[in-house]
């Protein structure tokens, strides 16, 4: 259920803009990987190519190779949709289908992979919402719309979602920032256990949700406005959070600059 | 590139600055302690008592102070180890200004009663001593110096050395009437306040070398 993600050389494009060079990452299993750094470093750039988000954007490309369990995920033959539904991925902003009932949002993903059972939707459905720690708030309202959820809640459904399809790996990207403290801990707390089931990377803006959910911190950076984002250090997170090795990464997260 | 945390690095190095200055509270109490004692002078035993309070009072706004940056900033990497460290190194300077009013207290205890000639000359350079090695300690703190850091252990040794000269002067006395014996008691145990002096001088060392590398003691490389 939870797969090793191997980075090697990658670097991205908008149109002629490069966005990230050269970062060679290797992403453990059963881990919660944290990617942080300053505004336009490439991390949100980099966690996109790792599942084949990156090139849906117009005039957007990636060089170098990324592998799950060895398998070239830019393989030729290899579906980019496949690839999307192996390694989920959640969004800064929920963004549940807004018509859709709960239930209906989190069976989308099964629906468009033709099951149509609806004892094995309903199992799926309860497990997911489960595992995303949403089962017993919405339990009685699986009807209602998901757009009618708090934003915790959306977001909270919107990670269901993405393992209801049973990926090997979850991408967040900033899955927090637009949620209220509150929530913010319930989807921390979620993280953690989510970890004993899948690869999770999260990008994240916040240093001490980094610092708090994650087992090993990747800090990327750039070296100028126009300059392309680079991998400056990966550690364990207590090293990386206590002493650094690199003094970019020390003047980052002690605020020196950023 | 911008400097993000402004008011935090400015509090931190107020927190810096004071710290260096209890130390500096922590040597005059040395002085005075000791002057108080080799003078037998029962006004400056109350001086330095009330300005122990001083450097009671300056410690706990540190430690207060720390943990409300702890709280409210989330410190991290050498911050972090500073905050820390300041919280261990401002017990040790405490500990020093104690001692000293221990043996400030002790001219009470002595008086009228002169010092022999050499146990005197002994707690001389004990002051001395605990008051150099205190000064080194502060020095690598506010410099952030692991090298003299690392120069502490050794300047312990003379510490220790003058320890040994002190007991066997005690000794020497070989007499055997309770005032006598008392009296040596008292100057024996003010020649280990200024051992457990220089000690806290050692552990402060230590607590810098610790922020600067983020390495403890027993995960430094060992020589040779």
């Amino acid at each position: 259920m939870s797969k090793r993600i191997e980075a090697d050389d990658v670097s991205a494009w908008f149109g002629a803009f490069k966005a990230v060079e050269g970062v060679s990452l290797t992403i453990e299993p059963k881990q919660v990987t944290a990617l942080i750094g300053p505004s336009g470093c490439g991390k949100s750039t980099f966690i996109r190519t790792l599942n084949r988000m990156h090139e849906v954007t117009p005039g957007a490309r990636m060089e170098g190779s990324v592998t799950l369990d060895d398998e070239d995920i830019y393989g030729p033959g290899v579906d980019a949709t496949t690839v999307r539904r192996t390694i989920g991925m959640v969004f800064q902003r929920p963004n549940p289908f807004p018509t859709m009932s709960i239930r209906d949002n989190v069976a989308a993903g099964l629906r468009l992979n033709g099951v149509r059972k609806r004892a094995t939707l309903d199992e799926v459905v309860e497990r997911s919402l489960r595992g995303a720690g949403l089962w017993d708030e919405v339990k009685d309202r699986l009807g209602k719309a998901g757009a009618g959820l708090s934003g915790g809640q959306q977001q909270r459904l919107c990670i269901a979602r993405a393992i209801a399809v049973e990926p090997e790996v979850l991408l967040m990207d900033e899955p927090c920032s637009a949620l209220d403290p509150v929530s913010t801990l319930i989807i921390e707390d979620l993280i953690s256990e989510l970890k004993d089931r899948y690869t999770v990377v999260i990008v994240t803006h916040n240093m001490q949700q980094a610092a708090r959910v994650s087992d090993v911190t990747a800090f990327f950076n750039l070296a100028g406005a126009g300059e392309p984002g680079r991998l400056v250090e990966v550690g364990d997170t207590p090293t990386i959070f206590t002493k650094p090795q690199d003094e970019r990464t020390e003047a980052y997260i002690t605020g020196r600059f950023g | 590139m911008v400097e993000t945390r402004k008011q935090f690095h400015e509090e931190l190095d107020e927190l810096n600055a004071d710290v260096v200055h209890l130390g500096a509270l922590a040597a005059e109490a040395i002085h005075a302690g000791t002057d108080a004692l080799l003078n037998a002078d029962l006004g400056a035993v109350e001086q330095v008592v009330a300005a122990d309070r001083v450097l009671d009072e300056l410690t706990h706004s540190i430690e207060e102070r720390t943990y409300l940056l702890m709280a409210r900033q989330q410190p991290m990497a050498i911050d972090l180890r500073t905050l820390v460290s300041i919280l261990r190194v401002i017990h040790e300077i405490e500990r020093t200004g104690d001692l000293m009013v221990n043996v400030a207290k002790a001219t009470r205890r002595l008086y009228p009663n002169p010092l022999e000639p050499r146990v005197r000359g002994l707690l001389d350079r004990m002051r001395e001593q605990a008051a150099v090695q205190l000064g080194a300690a502060i020095d690598a703190f506010a410099d952030r110096d692991p090298a003299k850091a690392a120069s502490l252990p050794d300047m312990d040794d003379v510490m220790d050395d003058l320890q040994k000269d002190l007991f066997r002067a005690i000794f020497a006395t070989h007499s055997t009437d309770e005032a006598t014996i008392q009296r040596a008691v008292q100057v024996a145990l003010v020649g280990r306040y200024f051992e457990r002096m220089a000690d806290h001088a050692v552990n402060v060392a230590e607590r810098v070398a610790f922020m600067v590398t983020g390495q403890f003691r027993h995960e430094e490389p060992q020589a040779g």
